[in-house]
C-alpha cells in the first residue's frame, strides 16, 4: 500500500470531482450565460458573406475542417505563434521540462540508484509536474533586509535574458523568431546580462551565501565569456557571416566541427562554465555554500530562476548545434505527403478535398527540426554526462584554465581558420 | 515613430545618466549608468548600425557595467564618501556642467553639422571592414597589436606563480 496519501479514498476523491463539475455548471447557468446574452446587446457583430455572424454561426464554422484549418494555417503564420509557440518560448520549454526530468532520471541510473519513480505510474514520470505543482503552490519568502526591487526583478528579467537568447536560434530553415543580422553579435549581447543579473541578485539577497555564490558566477562568466566569443570567431571566419541562419545553411555538406575541432572542443568547455554546470558548478557549490546565488529564492522564484537556466541550457546545445553540427541539415527522412492530400481524391459521383489549411508543415520543415532536435538532444546529453563523472573542481583551477589554456587555444583555432582560407580548402576555389 | 523613439531614447540616456550621478546608493547608481549606455546602444540602433551597437551592449553593458559592479560591491562605502559635499561645491558644478555643455554645444553647431543631407545609405560594416584591410591597414596593424598586448598582459597578471601547488597532494 502506498504511504504517499495514506487517508486517500476513491470515492471521496470522485465526489470531489462531482462537486467541482455541479458548482462551475450552476454558476455557469445562472451567471455566465446571461452575461454573454447581456454582452451581445451591446456589441455588432460583423456581416460576412452576407449573413450576421452570431456566436452560433461562429461556433459552426469552427466545428467545419475546411474552414478552422486556414484559420490554423494564418495563425502560425503570426510572429505571436513564433514567439509564444513554435521556435520560441514553447518548444524551449519543453524541451527544456524534458532535460530536467532525463537528468535526474539518467543520473540516477549513473550512480546506480533509482531517481524518480513514485509519482505516475510509469518510473516517476509525473514526477516534473508535481514538482511545478509544489513550486507555484509554495510560499514566497523575502529576506526580511533583502532590497525588494532588485530581489523581486532578478528571477523575471533570468527568464527574460535566457528567451531572448531562444529568440535568436534558427531551428528549421525559415522558423526562426527573430533573423537578425548579427546574429552571433546578439547572442553575445545577450550572454553578457547574465552575469549582471547574477550579480544583482546574489547582492539583493543581502545574506552570506548568495552572495559568495553570486562573485563567483561573476568571476567565471565574465573570464569564460572571452574564450567562448574567440572561438566561435573561426566560424565566423570561414564562413563569412554572422547570422545564424546563413551559418546554419552553409553547413549542408559537411558541419564545421569536421573543420574546427578546436574551437568546438573549447566553446564546449566554456559552455560548460557558461552554464555553471559540473565541473564548473562553484556559484551553485551546494557542499559549501548551500546553494550559491539561488539559496534565498523560494517558491515560484526559485521555479523561475530553474526555467531559465534550463532554457539557457537549450539556448547554448541549440547555439552547438547550429555553428558546429551543421544546424537543421541532414538527410530527408519525413516521407512527402500523399498527393490525394494535395489535390483531393475523386470516389465516383463525390469529390473531397484538395484540403484549404493542408498541410500545417511542409515537409523541409519536419525534416529540418527533426534533425535539429535530435542532434540538441545529443549535446544536451553531453552537457549532462559530466554530472554523473567529475568531481567539482578548484576556482584557481577554472580561472587558470579559462584565462592561459582555452584563450590559447581559442588563438590556435582562429589561425587553423585563416590557414584553411588562405591555403584554398575552403572558400572560393576550395570545398565551399 | 523615429522622432518618438528618440525622445523617449534621449529622455532615459539623460535621465539615467543623472540618476547614475545623484543616487546616494552605489548600487542604484551603478544601475543607471547600465541605462545610460544602454541608451547610447539604442542611438546607434536608430542610426543604422547595429554593429556599433550590439558591441555597445555587449562590450559596455556586458563588461565595463559589470566591472563597475563588482567594484562598487567590494569596496565599502564609507571610503570613498570621506567630505559631505556643500552647496558652494554643488554650485561649482553645475556651473561647470553648464560652461562645457555650451562650449561644446558651440563647437557642434559651428562644425557645419546642420549642412549634412542624411539621404546616403548607411554604411555597412562589410565596407568598414574591407576599407581596414586595404586603404587603412596601419591603423588595423596598431589595433590588433594593441588588443594582442592587453590580451598577453591579462593573461600574465592572471598567472600567478605564488601560491603554486601549495595545496595539491601530488
Amino acid at each position: 500500500m502506498s504511504v504517499i496519501a495514506p487517508k486517500f479514498k476513491l470515492s471521496e476523491f470522485v465526489k470531489s470531482l462531482l462537486d467541482n463539475i455541479f458548482w462551475v455548471l450552476l454558476l455557469m447557468t445562472i451567471v455566465g450565460i446571461p452575461a454573454v446574452q447581456i454582452a451581445l446587446f451591446y456589441i455588432e457583430m460583423p456581416v460576412i458573406h452576407g449573413e450576421l455572424l452570431t456566436p452560433f454561426l461562429a461556433l459552426t464554422w469552427l466545428a467545419d475542417p475546411t474552414r478552422l484549418l486556414p484559420v490554423i494555417h494564418a495563425l502560425m503564420a503570426t510572429d505571436f505563434f513564433r514567439i509564444a509557440a513554435f521556435p520560441g518560448f514553447g518548444f524551449a520549454a519543453l524541451l527544456a521540462a524534458g532535460t530536467i526530468f532525463i537528468e535526474r532520471k539518467m543520473l540516477a541510473k549513473l550512480q546506480l540508484r533509482v531517481g524518480p519513480f513514485y509519482c505516475g505510474k510509469i518510473e516517476g514520470i509525473l514526477q516534473l509536474m508535481g514538482d511545478g505543482l509544489k513550486l507555484i503552490s509554495k510560499e514566497i519568502i523575502i529576506p526580511a533586509k533583502a532590497d525588494k526591487p532588485l530581489f523581486w526583478a532578478a528571477p523575471v528579467l533570468f527568464v527574460g535574458a535566457a528567451a531572448a537568447f531562444v529568440a535568436l536560434i534558427p531551428v528549421a530553415p525559415g522558423w526562426v523568431v527573430a533573423d537578425v543580422d548579427m546574429g552571433l553579435l546578439a547572442v553575445f549581447a545577450v550572454i553578457g546580462f547574465f552575469p549582471i543579473i547574477t550579480i544583482l541578485s546574489a547582492w539583493s539577497a543581502n545574506s552570506k551565501f548568495p552572495f559568495i555564490g553570486g562573485i563567483r558566477a561573476l568571476f567565471q562568466m565574465v573570464s569564460f565569456e572571452i574564450p567562448l566569443i574567440l572561438s566561435l570567431l573561426g566560424v565566423v571566419i570561414v564562413t563569412g557571416t554572422l547570422n545564424l541562419s546563413e551559418i546554419s545553411a552553409s553547413q549542408s555538406f559537411f558541419p564545421w566541427i569536421v573543420f574546427l575541432p578546436v574551437g568546438a572542443i573549447v566553446f564546449f568547455i566554456t559552455m560548460l562554465a557558461e552554464l555553471e554546470r559540473i565541473p564548473f558548478d562553484l556559484p551553485e557549490a551546494e557542499s559549501e555554500i548551500v546553494a550559491g546565488w539561488l539559496t534565498e529564492f523560494s517558491g515560484m522564484m526559485y521555479g523561475l530562476v530553474q526555467l531559465g537556466t534550463y532554457l539557457k541550457l537549450y539556448a547554448f546545445a541549440a547555439l552547438f548545434v547550429v555553428l558546429f553540427l551543421g544546424g537543421w541539415n541532414g538527410p530527408m527522412v519525413v516521407p512527402p505527403f500523399p498527393e490525394e492530400l494535395l489535390v483531393g481524391v475523386e470516389m465516383g459521383p463525390v469529390k473531397v478535398g484538395p484540403f484549404p489549411g493542408l498541410p500545417l508543415f511542409d515537409q523541409a520543415m519536419l525534416n529540418g527540426t527533426f534533425w535539429f532536435v535530435i542532434k540538441t538532444v545529443g549535446v544536451i546529453f553531453f552537457i549532462l554526462l559530466p554530472r554523473g563523472v567529475f568531481p567539482r573542481i578548484r576556482i584557481d583551477m577554472l580561472l587558470s584554465l579559462g584565462w592561459t589554456k582555452l584563450i590559447g587555444l581559442a588563438f590556435v583555432n582562429i589561425f587553423i581558420a585563416l590557414g584553411l582560407l588562405y591555403a584554398g580548402v575552403l572558400g572560393p576555389g576550395g570545398l565551399q | 515613430m523615429a522622432d518618438a523613439v528618440f525622445l523617449a531614447l534621449t529622455v532615459i540616456t539623460i535621465g539615467s545618466a543623472i540618476a547614475a550621478l545623484e543616487l546616494r546608493s552605489l548600487i542604484y547608481g551603478s544601475i543607471a549608468l547600465m541605462g545610460t549606455l544602454g541608451g547610447i546602444a539604442g542611438f546607434f540602433f536608430l542610426l543604422d548600425s547595429p554593429f556599433v551597437a550590439l558591441f555597445q551592449l555587449a562590450v559596455y553593458v556586458g563588461s565595463i557595467a559589470v566591472l563597475i559592479l563588482f567594484t562598487v560591491m567590494l569596496v565599502r562605502r564609507e571610503l570613498i564618501f570621506k567630505n559631505i559635499e556643500d552647496r558652494r561645491r554643488k554650485f561649482a558644478g553645475l556651473a561647470l556642467m553648464l560652461v562645457t555643455m555650451v562650449a561644446l554645444g558651440a563647437v557642434f553647431l559651428d562644425s557645419g553639422i546642420k549642412t549634412i543631407t542624411t539621404d546616403e545609405p548607411a554604411a555597412e560594416f562589410r565596407d568598414i571592414g574591407m576599407s581596414f584591410v586595404t586603404y587603412y591597414w596601419p591603423a588595423l596593424i596598431l589595433m590588433a597589436l594593441i588588443l594582442a598586448g592587453s590580451v598577453t598582459g591579462s593573461l600574465v597578471l592572471a598567472k600567478r606563480e605564488d601560491v603554486e601547488n601549495d595545496q595539491r597532494t601530488s
